[in-house]
């Protein structure tokens, strides 16, 4: 696997504002993996992922230091076009990312900026609205869907472009629970069935835990932790001191951890949770 | 036992009409030019007999389309206040002339001929421009105008500023309600208000109003660049909704008729200075 994002020493402040939004970021990401972006409200993670996207520093004023290289090419040098064939990005509130005021024309209007034709923008539409079940939705307007529908359709808009990086921040936040979990398994398709690379900025930790290869922890806009999920959790207390929900499986294993019941590794898979839970028992009754 | 019939509906700009109106047949070129014939043709004549018809034609249409003539309710205080407005100017600034004749006297006030024939003419326009908006807005949604101003070369650029423009309207009433529901939720009384208190209420509205319009461009900026738009941008892009349509032979029919009926008016017009208010029937009435 070779590393598709890198971010050498980059420090961004925007104007106006008294310190950095991110201090000295170091980070490589490589291909195909899903990677989960969790930490305390105004912490750096929608900044750092507006870095990778290209937002910053094309959209935004501020000060910017270091680099980010998307596939070895400075982010700075690329154009609009060039950055929207690479990454796609979700935005958390759904309506402010339309364009368009039909759902197929907002699924065909990346693609015509990209540069594909109308027969090929038609297999996409066709492609992507079965992914993401819009088949139906196709002739109504954005602004109508109800949220969890909204969110589908600014993924679908997304996925169409078939970028190699899909960047969505908090695309659940503004969502009810059915909502929430209609992204969730959206997300979990791409992992599965797309060769992607998938960056998710979430608060709901114990989703995000599971569906994630590696998790990263911003604070204070420094990465603090960048690892697996069975080491990401390793300290729980700090995660909560930052006003963090960590998963209820990691909680209750680090629960048993304190009471010198479990000496494993952090696993977010509750299968595998209620697993160690039936082999502890099991070890407790045969020791009566 | 009753049974209920569902149609399925489409929403357009201003109204929700079913899918399967007639008017879908035609190409939303042949539309739009529906809508300039039946509204602009009108400011070429000065017979409100004549533009009174072509509203009649827009009433027409509007059944052709299946559009509920109930929806016209909501624009009746418009039409209404339209009417107004232009009576009350010519009546009470009706200007000078000698060959000027009064035709009868309202609170002491003198009515003259000419400038109630001139109320009457202009207010024929107006209502015929009125009605055909109100139609074309009521039949069309964004994604047909601009389809229409693409077919017709008109650049993307602008094309899609003016479905910005568009849908901004729409937004700006909206969250104007959202801004006074708000206010509501929280015990504002709108009845029990002065009207100097509403004026002065809606003066407020302005700075939210504009600091949500100016957070929403930069969010629809921030968006368009996500999806790789961009005002440089060069090449040539696929213009995929134009797929959606096919000019068909009663389109090219339609818009001959249209046409000629357009260039026939303005030629008769100032060739031979037709359609004057000479010859009104309204100017025999007044008389």
């Amino acid at each position: 696997m070779g590393k598709i994002i890198e971010i050498n020493h980059l420090t961004w402040q925007y104007t106006d504002t008294e310190k950095p939004a991110l201090v000295d970021v170091n980070l490589d990401i490589e291909d195909n993996m899903f990677i989960g972006v969790c930490g305390p409200n105004e912490s750096g993670k929608t900044t750092l992922v507006s870095c990778i996207k290209g937002l910053i520093p094309h959209n935004f004023i501020g000060s910017y230091t270091g680099e980010v290289r998307l596939f070895g090419k400075n982010i700075r040098d690329l154009r609009a076009k060039e950055l929207a064939e690479y990454v796609g990005f979700v935005f958390a509130d759904p309506e402010a990312q339309f364009t368009s005021m039909s759902v197929e024309e907002e699924l065909a209007f990346g693609m015509e900026n990209i540069g594909l034709g109308s027969d090929e923008i038609r297999e996409r539409i066709d492609w992507v609205a079965k992914i993401t079940n819009l088949e139906n939705l196709l002739d109504k307007s954005p602004y109508d869907l109800s949220g969890g529908q909204k969110q589908r359709v600014a993924i679908a808009s997304v996925l169409a472009m078939q970028p190699k990086i899909v960047i969505l921040d908090e695309p659940t936040s503004m969502l009810d629970p059915m909502g929430k979990d209609s992204v969730f398994n959206i997300c979990a398709r791409m992992k599965e069935e797309l060769n992607m690379t998938i960056i998710m900025v979430e608060h709901t930790m114990d989703r995000l835990a599971r569906l994630s290869d590696r998790l990263i922890l911003v604070h204070n806009g420094k990465i603090e932790r960048y690892a697996e999920p069975e080491h990401f959790f390793e300290n729980v207390d700090e995660l909560v001191e930052m006003g963090l929900n960590p998963p209820a499986s990691i909680v209750f294993l680090d629960q048993l951890k304190r009471a010198g019941l479990y000496e494993g590794p952090m696993t977010t898979s509750v299968e595998e949770t209620i697993e160690i839970a039936q082999s502890i028992c099991a070890r407790k009754e045969s020791v009566q | 036992m009753e049974s209920v019939q569902t149609k399925k509906m489409m929403k357009t700009l201003l109204a929700l009409i079913p899918v399967e109106s007639p008017l879908y047949s035609f190409h939303p070129v042949s539309r739009l030019l529906l809508f300039v014939i039946t509204g602009f043709i009108p400011l070429f004549i000065n017979m409100p007999e004549l533009n009174f018809m072509f509203a009649v034609v827009v009433l027409l249409l509007f059944i052709y389309s299946k559009v509920a003539l109930s929806s016209l309710k909501m624009y009746l205080p418009v039409i209404l206040c339209a009417g107004i407005f232009t009576f009350l100017t010519f009546i009470f600034f009706p200007g000078k002339d000698p060959d000027y004749k009064v035709i009868g006297h309202v609170f002491g006030l003198a009515l003259y001929d000419q400038p109630i024939m001139n109320a009457f003419i202009a207010y024929s326009k107006i209502l015929a421009l009125l009605l055909s908006s109100i139609f074309y807005f009521s039949t069309n949604r964004e994604r047909d105008i601009l389809a229409a101003l693409r077919t017709l070369k008109m650049p993307f650029v602008a094309s899609y500023v003016l479905g910005l423009s568009l849908r901004s309207a729409g937004m700006f009433l909206e969250d104007l309600h959202t801004v006074r529901e708000a206010e509501q939720a929280r015990g504002l009384d709108y009845a029990a208000m002065k009207f100097t208190d509403k004026v002065k209420l809606y003066s407020m509205y302005i700075i939210p109003l504009i600091s949500l319009a100016l957070r929403r461009s930069d969010e629809i900026s921030n968006a368009l660049f996500v999806k790789g738009y961009s005002l440089k941008s060069s090449g040539k892009r696929a213009d995929y909704i134009l797929t959606k349509y096919r000019f068909s032979a009663s389109d090219v029919a339609t818009c001959v008729v249209l046409i000629l009926l357009l260039v026939l008016i303005v030629y008769f017009k100032y060739r031979y200075q037709w359609f004057g208010s000479d010859h009104s029937l309204f100017q025999y009435v007044i008389k």
